[in-house]
């Protein structure tokens, strides 16, 4: 197994008695793509600029490529970053964007045209552009230039920071596309940040979920998705359910009661338990999509309630359910149809999976 | 911000330009015109006599003492520029780029040394280069010898003083440009590997350009004019352009020749102008409309 | 690495070196000035003999001081006071309107400052002697303001137009939606904002008027001004006098440059809180 290519122990970061950062170990694998995902102000940026350089981290240790980075300036390490702002050099021709780096690198003329037009060829870029200047370019071709001058001294890790978050839903989509292709293509390690989970979701092998300076959870997409270990992962990617539920322990796994659900046999396997769980204050997570209403094949488990409210949402439609005895509104989420078939007010039943359950600690 | 189109039939905008344009025509433009008249002119017995008469401008043309001093003048003003300019780079970058909490204690400082009167600065000035004054005072102390330092009523003692009354300008221009450069722009050269060094030649200082220009000209123009500071420090012995208008209206009550060399010196500062608006203009288009 | 670290360094040492040398240099003569007010010694040599505080008493006591320096307080006054009015109407003729030969006007407002001071001056004074003659009247102070007014208006019109650039006229018209007059929503909205920034620009009028010399001397002819004063004073011989005329308006002047950064400042603030006042 080969070292990662990025390696943080116990990181923590001190704006003058502000911490950024709580003790953050994350190791990132060669080839790997990375996200950092979190509100504003979880340190997800700070984390990223500390990677790049622009920021010292207080105390721990970052290895990049096996080597300490501690005061080694940003134009000496083995990263690039792309930036919020694109950060384009509004006086220079798109060509000398781009051949920036090499030409500090002092690259002959040669080899600098070549791996220029290499970038354009592969951010899809036409030669004309080479002698515009980028205030005359649309956005998303900004976008691609920005990330053509960061790849085109091949570096090992690419960072990103929050490069998308700026543009409209369709532009979004297709870099979103772009950076998946990318990444399949170069093979270079990307660390991106992000506010949007959806995002990471799709882009990224691991996604690293801050709060608050902390690192609440790092996992695959699915791992985030279907076992987070927080009630904020799970309530981050949209909605969710997490019923209250007290637990105990079993051979297999445990069995529990919750307020509001009837289930055939109510118990879970192990695999479903987060770690760190307090018996007495557990949670059941289920997914909205999981549960069914007035379904004709009813599964283990059952709760009973009224419609509140439902939104169309397209491919889905999303029902509010009031269930007796529990607090929160169930979210349910069913397959669109050309008509509603439930209205508001209405009783339904609802089912879901005992295997489709997680527990997390509250 | 809305901008509202206005004609001029509407009171509003009566209201907001007249006054002004009014105070500019009566005392501005058209003093300047009747200067350009005037400097048709000629004086007998030091009374203007209002013939139309090219002698004061065939007396301008042919006698190379004026020209002597325009030559002078204008030297003086570009070696002023010069120092203004690279003096006033590192004092704006420091202000833009190193003192956060400092930036407005010392633009304040800054500002009150300029505001404060001209005479009077020059006049501490002349205490401190005297014979027996405030420098000579400490070289002694020091061991030099005695009024070992001379340098009052030399024409370096007046460059001194056009410096010491044109940087804040320089310093002024060159500030607002760097303060709207992006930093993001002087990190993502960072990250692309050059040094603080190449940052600075390749990014800043090409974004300062336009700061560089309005400052370069304004002290330059001003620079044309300016003559009390170098007559005091410079002790008279080379005159400049303004010092030589005003005699021609003090003491020698040649007023159309007075006119007519001052034409000459708005003349010359008018056409730089111009041409560094031209330059300043296609500096700015290269990069895409970024001022 | 350590070429980084040197580089650091040295553009620190370059960067806070030269500000240092910068402030150090503009105030050379302001400092010296200040001290020799407070010589014991008719003389002005260095080193000072003596500490003593009796020119500032011989200077209220020369005969011509009062007046001149009445005069120049008049004058500055003035000046300030249609500097800024002017000003702030061209700003807002400037930054909220268009219309046609804008261009012109602007251009035209701000070709003053170009001027050498001194060409300014004279070219004024030649009008206003050829006006005397044929009208039979001496302008005198009043030459001077208009000369002041024509140099220092663009001043004030820069740090208004600034204030007005960054105002949010949303706030207009949130008032106007609630029922205010035109003259309301300016006596409630726009005035209480803008009035920190343009009595900056007032202070700033003052200060130039009262500091400047090429213009009062050329224009304001025989009466008494403080620039005069001192010109002629000097000329004719040095005296500790001086240095403690210039002490005494350094002092007011400081004090004034400070008010304006601080109403500058509460401008900004007033302009960045999107809230109308309470």
């Amino acid at each position: 197994m080969t070292a990662p290519i990025i390696d943080m122990k116990s990181l923590n970061k001190f704006y003058q008695a502000y911490q950024a950062l709580y003790d953050i170990t994350l190791s990132v694998e060669v080839g790997e793509f990375v996200a950092l995902v979190g509100p504003s102000g979880c340190g997800k940026t700070s984390l990223l600029k500390i990677l790049a350089g622009f920021e010292e981290l207080t105390s721990g240790t970052l290895e990049i490529e096996g080597k300490d980075m501690r005061d080694v300036p940003p134009s000496e390490r083995p990263t690039r970053m792309v930036f919020q702002k694109l950060a384009l050099f509004p006086h220079k021709t798109i060509f000398d964007n781009i051949a920036f780096p090499l030409k500090i690198a002092r690259l002959p003329k040669a080899e600098i045209a070549e791996k220029v037009r290499q970038m354009l060829d592969l951010m899809h870029l036409k030669e004309e552009y080479l002698t515009r200047y980028p205030s005359q370019l649309s956005g998303g071709e900004q976008q691609r230039v920005a990330l053509a001058r960061s790849m085109v001294s091949s570096p090992s890790v690419l960072l990103l920071d929050e490069p998308l978050s700026a543009l409209d839903v369709k532009l979004k989509k297709s870099l979103q596309a772009e950076l998946k292709r990318l990444h399949r293509t170069l093979g270079t390690s990307f660390v991106h940040v992000t506010h949007d989970l959806e995002e990471a979701m799709m882009l990224a092998d691991r996604i690293c979920v801050m709060k608050d300076g902390h690192v609440l959870q790092i996992g695959t997409p699915n791992d985030i998705y279907y076992r987070p270990a927080h009630p904020f992962v799970a309530g981050f990617i949209g909605d969710t359910n997490l019923l209250p539920a007290t637990l105990t322990y079993s051979q297999n796994g445990a069995n529990f009661t919750a307020q509001g659900v009837s289930c055939a046999a109510a118990a879970v396997q192990t695999t479903q338990l987060a770690t760190d769980l307090d018996a007495d204050h557990a949670l059941l997570m289920i997914r909205p999509e999981m549960i069914t209403i007035n379904a004709d094949a009813p599964k283990n488990c059952q709760m009973t309630g009224e419609v509140e409210e439902f939104f169309v949402k397209g491919a889905t439609i999303q029902y509010r359910v009031r269930v007796q005895g529990l607090e929160n509104e169930v979210t349910v989420e069913t397959p669109g149809t050309a008509e509603v078939p439930i209205s508001v007010g209405q009783t339904v039943r609802l089912n879901f999976d005992l295997s489709d359950i997680f527990v997390l600690g509250a | 911000m809305r901008i509202k189109n206005m004609s001029w039939r509407h009171p509003a905008l009566q209201i907001a330009t007249l006054p002004l344009l009014t105070v500019l025509v009566l005392f501005f433009l058209i003093p300047f015109g009747m200067t350009v008249l005037l400097s048709f002119q000629v004086t007998k017995l030091y009374q203007v006599a209002w013939s139309w008469d090219l002698t004061t401008w065939k007396d301008v043309f042919s006698h190379s003492y004026y020209w002597v001093i325009m030559a002078r003048t204008l030297k003086m003003a570009l070696i002023c520029v010069v120092l203004c300019v690279f003096l006033g780079l590192p004092v704006a970058y420091a202000l833009v780029n190193r003192l956060p909490s400092m930036e407005n204690h010392v633009k304040i400082l800054i500002v009150f040394a300029f505001l404060a009167d001209a005479i009077l600065k020059t006049f501490g000035w002349v205490l401190f280069f005297d014979r027996s004054g405030v420098l000579n005072g400490f070289l002694e102390v020091l061991g030099f010898g005695p009024a070992a330092s001379d340098i009052l009523f030399t024409p370096t003692a007046a460059m001194i003083a056009m410096v010491y009354n044109l940087l804040p300008y320089t310093i002024f221009t060159i500030y607002l440009s760097m303060m709207r450069i992006d930093r993001d722009l002087i990190a993502a050269s960072y990250d692309s590997g050059a040094s603080k060094l190449r940052t600075f030649w390749e990014i800043t200082l090409p974004l300062s350009k336009p700061g560089l220009l309005a400052g370069a000209v304004l002290v330059f123009v001003l620079g044309l004019g300016v003559f009390l500071e170098p007559k005091i420090m410079g002790g008279g012995t080379s005159p400049l352009a303004a010092e030589l208008i005003r005699q021609t209206f003090e003491t020698r009550v040649n007023w159309p020749l007075g006119a007519a060399l001052t034409i000459v010196v708005i003349g010359i500062g008018a056409l730089t102008l111009m041409f560094f608006g031209y330059l300043l203009i296609k500096t700015t288009k290269s990069q895409g409309g970024n001022t | 690495m350590s070429r980084y670290r040197f580089e650091t360094h040295l553009a620190n040492v370059i960067l806070y070196g030269s500000v240092i040398a910068t402030l150090v240099f503009f105030y050379i003569p302001i400092v010296t000035l200040v001290a020799f007010s407070l010589t014991e010694s008719r003389f002005l040599t260095f080193p000072i003999e003596g500490f003593s505080l009796k020119w500032y008493s011989a200077l209220f006591a020369e005969k011509n001081f009062l007046p001149a320096l009445w005069g120049s307080l008049k004058l500055s006054f003035v000046v300030t006071i249609l500097s800024t009015i002017l000003g702030a109407a061209a700003a807002v003729a400037w930054m909220r309107f268009k219309f046609r030969f804008q261009r012109s006007f602007q251009v035209l407002a701000f070709t003053p400052l170009l001027f050498p001071q001194l060409m300014l001056g004279v070219v004024m004074l030649l009008w206003f002697s050829v006006l005397g003659n044929f009208f039979d009247f001496s302008m005198a102070l009043w030459s001077a303001v208009l000369g002041h007014v024509v140099y220092i208006t663009p001043f004030a019109l820069i740090i208004i137009a600034v204030q007005i650039h960054g105002f949010d006229d949303t706030l207009e018209d949130a008032a106007r939606d609630s029922g205010c007059s035109n003259w309301e929503v300016l006596r409630e909205i726009t005035i209480p904002i803008l009035w920190p920034g343009i009595f900056s620009a007032g202070i700033f009028a003052f200060l130039l008027s009262w500091g400047n010399f090429y213009l009062t001397y050329s224009l304001a002819g025989t009466s008494r001004t403080l620039p005069t004063f001192v010109f002629s004073g000097i000329a004719n011989g040095s005296s500790p006098i001086f240095p403690a005329l210039a002490t005494l308006t350094f002092i007011p002047a400081l004090i004034l440059v400070g008010l304006a950064d601080f109403f500058r400042r509460r401008a900004a603030e007033r302009l960045k809180s999107d809230t109308t006042e309470t």
